[in-house]
């Protein structure tokens, strides 16, 4: 078949314009699909690699988004305490939307040396020290820092509060990466919130090996339920889910979305072949005399359609993943973030699927110029 | 053993309740080497022999061996096969791809054979100069004149050295001296290369430059005439 390929690119030269169009076409279908397939993935991932089956969120009880929830800093050292928890760290949330948003910022505030113990973060550029030591100091996630270009030593503003970056990180979790983490107290004496000294948003647990979530989560809220304030203390990955519920929805719809990308290719794709083997009636009937077999001609259109459908694929995916990556784009709500995914298996998936539909969509224009009869073929104009 | 035996050869079609019949009980052989004109009024069935040589057609009934194979025996895929070793086939309307140069067009039937690179490049370049074209191996169909693209589609047919070479009024869309230039390399070809060459056309002048001339009426293939009589008898 390699011999052919000359052949195949110059008939898709030959209608250049056709051929780039329906490219085009394919490229931004694939692009919506990559996007779709890349959030997707990124909520698969919320809950990976961060310790959500050991870790618990104390929240406040009926509070749903973060900027509502106040508990006592004092529960954490109570907690703390409890068998079965090794860590109860307290964390104050601030961030710039509560509602789903694309460009959510959110800012965890905790103390230095919890961070360094239960967040597996690993720097880029900057250093802990310094982090340590500066009151407004802030180390962020490399994917906010990309989307709104922070470099070392820059200061960022959300409303009231400005910090100066530190450090900036990568982590294991891609959804990690959209935040900024900064000193609890300098998040509890900023400006404009008013009597937040000693109190946090959440308290997050970290299980001793063995301990059972469920139990603990009950016993927890238990122990604060005769208190000023009582708790809803729920694992982390349950805490995530709920937060991002709404998101589910809509991006459990955006499936469909995907599925009518790649028909959109395949009816492109499809169209363009028919339409390119009807115009070479009498040039298929010609290679056959030639001692062409119908397999051959079979061969050489689905190869066309593939080689269309496939070019597509890799233009709309590869800017997708380029974008996506260069990008660094998460979606979040009420201060849970998914990041998108730019996984190698995103790119495998769009050309697996450009493949599977160039094929699909040169079998009826293929089998079309395969069986066609030769001599009323040569007829043909 | 002639090259090419038919017996019996009828070719029908039906359209409704009307049958057709442009071939009826047709039997000839053609040797080996031989250059075969064939004529006849428009629709006296002439290129449906032809295709029936060339193995692009099937008859209703009868039998054509080319080259000791019963062609009308095999399935479509081995026809193919066969086709791409046994027959040269020469259009009226040329038929080059258009996207292809007049070297690559002339190269297409080897890549079906199994020749190296450097072999199919040795056969393309005779084949070339064996039709005067060597110095428009890069043009495309476009680029070249009626006469010039057809003396491709010669070099096409003859380029894979076939049992048989066929052309179906290869001269019917050229001058009269565009036309005396290919008739002639038609001569030249079956004379210096021994190419088996059968060819319809409606011209008496140009079936006269072939050794051996047959005729269809209506279907029916008649005994081949000396050619000065038919001339004669035209009053040409
Ligand atoms: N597919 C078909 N269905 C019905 N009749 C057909 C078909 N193909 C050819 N014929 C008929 O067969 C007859 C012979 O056709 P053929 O093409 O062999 O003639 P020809 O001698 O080559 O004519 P011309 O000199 O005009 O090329 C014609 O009457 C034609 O109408
Ligand atoms: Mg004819």
């Amino acid at each position: 078949m390699w011999k052919f390929l000359p052949y195949i690119a110059k008939n898709l030269w030959r209608n250049r314009t056709r051929s780039a169009l329906t490219i085009s076409g394919a490229a931004v279908a694939m692009f919506v699909f990559t996007f779709v397939g890349s959030v997707q993935e990124g909520l698969a991932n919320l809950n990976r690699g961060s310790q959500t089956e050991r870790s618990l969120i104390v929240f406040q009880a009926n509070r749903f988004c973060p900027s509502t929830s106040r508990l006592p800093e004092e529960h954490a050292r109570i907690l703390a305490k409890m068998p079965g928890i090794e860590e109860a760290v307290p964390i104050k949330v601030f961030m710039n939307n509560c509602r789903a948003s694309l460009d959510l910022v959110v800012f965890h505030g905790m103390p230095a040396e919890k961070l360094r113990k239960v967040r597996d973060l690993n720097l880029v550029s900057g250093d802990w020290s310094t982090y340590e030591k500066q009151r407004d100091a802030a180390m962020v996630g490399q994917a906010l820092a990309r989307r709104r270009s922070l470099a070392i030593g820059d200061r960022f503003s959300i409303g009231e509060l400005t910090v100066t970056v530190a450090g900036i990180f990568t982590a294991a979790n891609a959804a990690d990466e959209s935040f900024i983490y900064t000193h609890l107290e300098f998040l509890q004496r900023m400006r404009g919130m008013k009597n937040s000294v000693g109190t946090v948003t959440q308290i997050e647990i970290l299980l001793a090996e063995g301990t059972d979530a469920k139990a603990m989560c009950r016993s927890i809220d238990e122990k604060f339920r005769t208190g000023a304030i009582q708790t809803d203390t729920r694992p982390k990955g349950v805490f995530q889910a709920r937060a991002v519920g709404d998101l589910v929805d809509l991006i459990g719809f955006a499936h469909y979305l995907g599925y009518a990308c790649v028909a959109l290719v395949l009816t492109l794709v499809g169209t363009t072949t028919l339409m390119a083997v009807q115009d070479r009636v009498r040039e298929h009937a010609v290679l056959q005399t030639l001692g062409f077999s119908w397999q051959r001609i079979f061969g050489l259109v689905l190869v066309e359609s593939l080689t269309v459908s496939l070019t597509g694929g890799v233009v709309g995916t590869g800017l997708a993943l380029a974008i996506l990556s260069w990008k660094g784009l998460a979606v979040g709500s009420e201060g849970v973030t998914i990041a998108f995914s730019t996984s190698p298996l995103l790119a495998v998936i769009g050309l697996a699927a450009t493949s599977i539909v160039g094929l699909a969509a040169g079998i009826v224009p293929a089998w079309t110029a395969a069986r066609a009869e030769i001599v009323e073929s040569l007829r043909s104009i | 053993m002639p090259l090419v035996e038919i017996h019996g050869l009828t070719k029908e079609y039906h359209k409704g309740d009307q049958k057709i019949v442009p071939l009826r009980d047709a039997s000839l052989a053609i040797d080996k080497g031989d250059f075969v004109s064939l004529m006849g009024a428009s629709g006296s069935g002439k290129s449906t022999l032809l295709n029936l040589i060339a193995g692009i057609d099937r008859p209703t009934s009868g039998t054509i061996h080319v080259a000791g194979t019963d062609i009308a025996s095999l399935t479509r895929t081995q026809l193919a096969h066969w086709r791409a070793r046994n027959v040269g086939y020469i259009f009226q309307l040329y038929n080059l791809i258009p996207v292809l140069t007049a070297y690559e067009n002339i190269e297409l039937p080897l890549l079906l054979l199994p020749l190296a690179r450097a072999e199919r490049q040795k056969r393309v370049e005779i084949a070339l100069a064996a039709v005067g074209l060597t110095d428009r191996a890069d043009h495309y169909p476009r680029q070249l004149s009626g006469g010039q693209e057809q003396r491709v589609g010669i070099a096409r047919a003859i380029v894979g050295d076939p049992a048989v070479v066929v052309a179906d009024e290869p001269t019917g869309d050229l001058d009269a001296e565009t036309s005396e230039q290919i008739l002639h390399l038609l001569q030249r070809l079956n004379a210096e290369l021994g190419t088996t060459l059968l060819m319809v056309t409606h011209d008496p002048k140009s079936a006269s430059i072939a050794r051996r001339q047959l005729r269809l009426d209506k279907g029916v293939l008649l005994e081949p005439e000396p050619p000065k009589v038919a001339l004669a008898a035209r009053g040409a």
